[in-house]
């Protein structure tokens, strides 16, 4: 069976670690973690995951920057992004998933579960 | 009335003077119907005088006499109806002036209170302005807070929780390792909890404002809440008042509201009791001018009541009377910022016969608040 490939880009270790951990003991994700936003751009072109997890703020870039710089790039440009991000509160995001514009929100802490529905959701889609 | 004098007059002789009856008609026409009447009956009592003198003196007075005794009372006649009459003319003036000046002053005394209204009502409108800025100020403050610490803390909490998960993945032979990892588990979620409401009271959720039925908000309310109120065995009286008008409010912020105070209620009524929702049209209580009526919803239940100490408290964020561990502080801030941003108002009290009572107070013309 192939694995999904997931790339979680957040600045925080721990949190990359922990989301790498539990998404590989499913068996169904191949995740690479990247804790630097500055080469996340690069990492995504070396890796080429089906989708990328990708924290709001972080110290290097934010998240909007590595997006732009995603999309620029004709290579990675189409692979889905999810945001993961602390600043917006359960009414915000209706304690899962939220659209703010076109971008899909997951806001921390992630529920383990709510995290791999809506990658599934995003991968058979 | 004269011709009557005149009579008794001749009839009682020379010897009884009753000169001065003459006087009744002439006062009584003086005083009642002016003083032209008053001289003309003067005049007509001078004329009845002297038949009445004539008839009784003819015979042992000079003529001239009797017509200059007549001259000088018709002149007497005529001073008292004269003096009379302008006694009653002044005091008709009098009167009048009163009676203007009473009029006046009324309708000063209407327009001071109509100003002093305004006056109370603007001061109560400045009150609560300052109230909102200082109110504003505060939740700028919170927000920059709760931002910084929903961002310090949701992080560590997002690793607690996948580590938590990790762990939980895999089997776990000991029945004490697994309480403690689920009681792990719940630590997170209750530290998310907290910090979404924290972030949900700085910066609520934009009001969706739409034509609601109150009353039947209060009973999806009493109906999400229907569990818990069974659980403690609390019944519950409806005492509302049917034909409300509709209030522009966001339906899902006020259903939070009413289940927030209805679990207040059943938490404060853990062995039982009543609970009591009251909805009603009240002319609002500021009598001096006139203000449009009001919607109040009342809240009872028969618990052992609010502390005095803590009823000035009870809205701030962060300030429980719960036991450490079991309330956040911040479910009563959230009402009360909802009541606010809804241009209403909402008071805690206890009830003379026991037991606390939420009053919320909502305008027909809501003000919006900033």
């Amino acid at each position: 069976m192939t694995k999904h490939k997931i790339l979680i880009i957040d600045d925080d270790a721990s949190i990359t670690r922990g989301v790498r951990r539990n998404l590989e003991a499913t068996g169904a994700y191949d995740v690479r973690q990247e804790n630097h936003a500055r080469v996340a751009v690069q990492t995504a072109r070396e890796f080429m995951p089906d989708l990328i997890l990708l924290d709001v703020m972080m110290p290097e870039m934010d998240g909007g920057a590595v997006a732009a710089r995603l999309r620029e790039d004709p290579l990675v440009r189409d692979i889905p992004i999810i945001f993961l991000t602390a600043i917006v509160s359960n009414e915000e995001t209706h304690g899962s998933e939220a659209y703010i514009g076109d971008e899909e929100f997951l806001a921390k802490p992630v529920d383990l579960n709510i995290l791999i529905r809506v990658i599934e959701g995003h991968l058979e889609g | 009335m004269v011709l009557v004098v005149a009579v008794f007059d001749y009839f009682t002789g020379i010897e009884v003077s009753v000169t001065l009856l003459y006087l009744i008609p002439i006062c009584w026409c003086a005083w009642f119907a002016g003083r032209g009447a008053g001289v003309f009956i003067a005049a007509v009592s001078a004329g009845a005088w002297l038949g009445a003198e004539w008839f009784e003196r003819w015979s042992i007075i000079q003529p001239w006499v009797i017509f200059w005794n007549t001259l000088m009372m018709g002149s007497i006649f005529v001073v008292v109806a004269i003096l009379l009459a302008t006694l009653k003319a002044t005091q008709a003036n009098l009167e009048a002036t009163v009676a203007r000046r009473t009029t006046k002053l009324v309708a000063e005394v209407t327009v001071r209170r109509r100003t002093e209204g305004k006056l109370r009502l603007a001061n109560t409108e400045l009150q609560r302005m300052q109230m909102q800025l200082i109110e504003a100020a505060k939740m700028e403050a919170v927000g920059r807070m709760a931002a910084g610490v929903a961002h310090e803390v949701k992080n560590p909490l997002m690793t607690l929780g996948m580590g938590v998960d990790y762990i939980l993945q895999h089997p776990i032979s000991d029945a004490d390792d697994a309480s403690l990892l689920h009681d792990m588990k719940h630590a997170v979620l209750r530290g998310t909890k907290i910090i979404n409401l924290m972030l949900d009271f700085s910066k609520p959720r934009p009001l969706q404002p739409a034509p609601e039925d109150l009353n039947s908000i209060v009973e999806n309310a009493l109906g999400l809440v229907r569990h818990q109120l069974l659980k403690h065995r609390i019944e519950v009286v409806r005492q509302l008042q049917a034909g409300l008008p509709m209030l522009s409010l966001d339906h899902t912020h006020m259903e939070h509201v009413l289940v927030n105070l209805f679990t207040n209620a059943a938490h404060a009524m853990s062995d039982g009791g009543t609970l009591t929702v009251r909805s009603s049209l009240q002319a609002a209580t500021d009598a001096s001018i006139a203000l449009d009526p009001q919607v109040i919803l009342e809240v009872e239940d028969t618990g052992p009541g609010i502390p005095q100490e803590q009823l000035p408290n009870i809205f701030e964020p962060f300030y429980t009377t719960k036991p450490p561990g079991q309330g956040t502080g911040l479910g009563l801030a959230i009402v009360h910022r909802i009541i606010q941003i809804h241009g209403g108002s909402i008071t805690l009290g206890n009830r003379p016969e026991g037991g606390a009572r939420a009053t919320l107070t909502f305008n027909l013309q809501p003000k919006p608040h900033p």
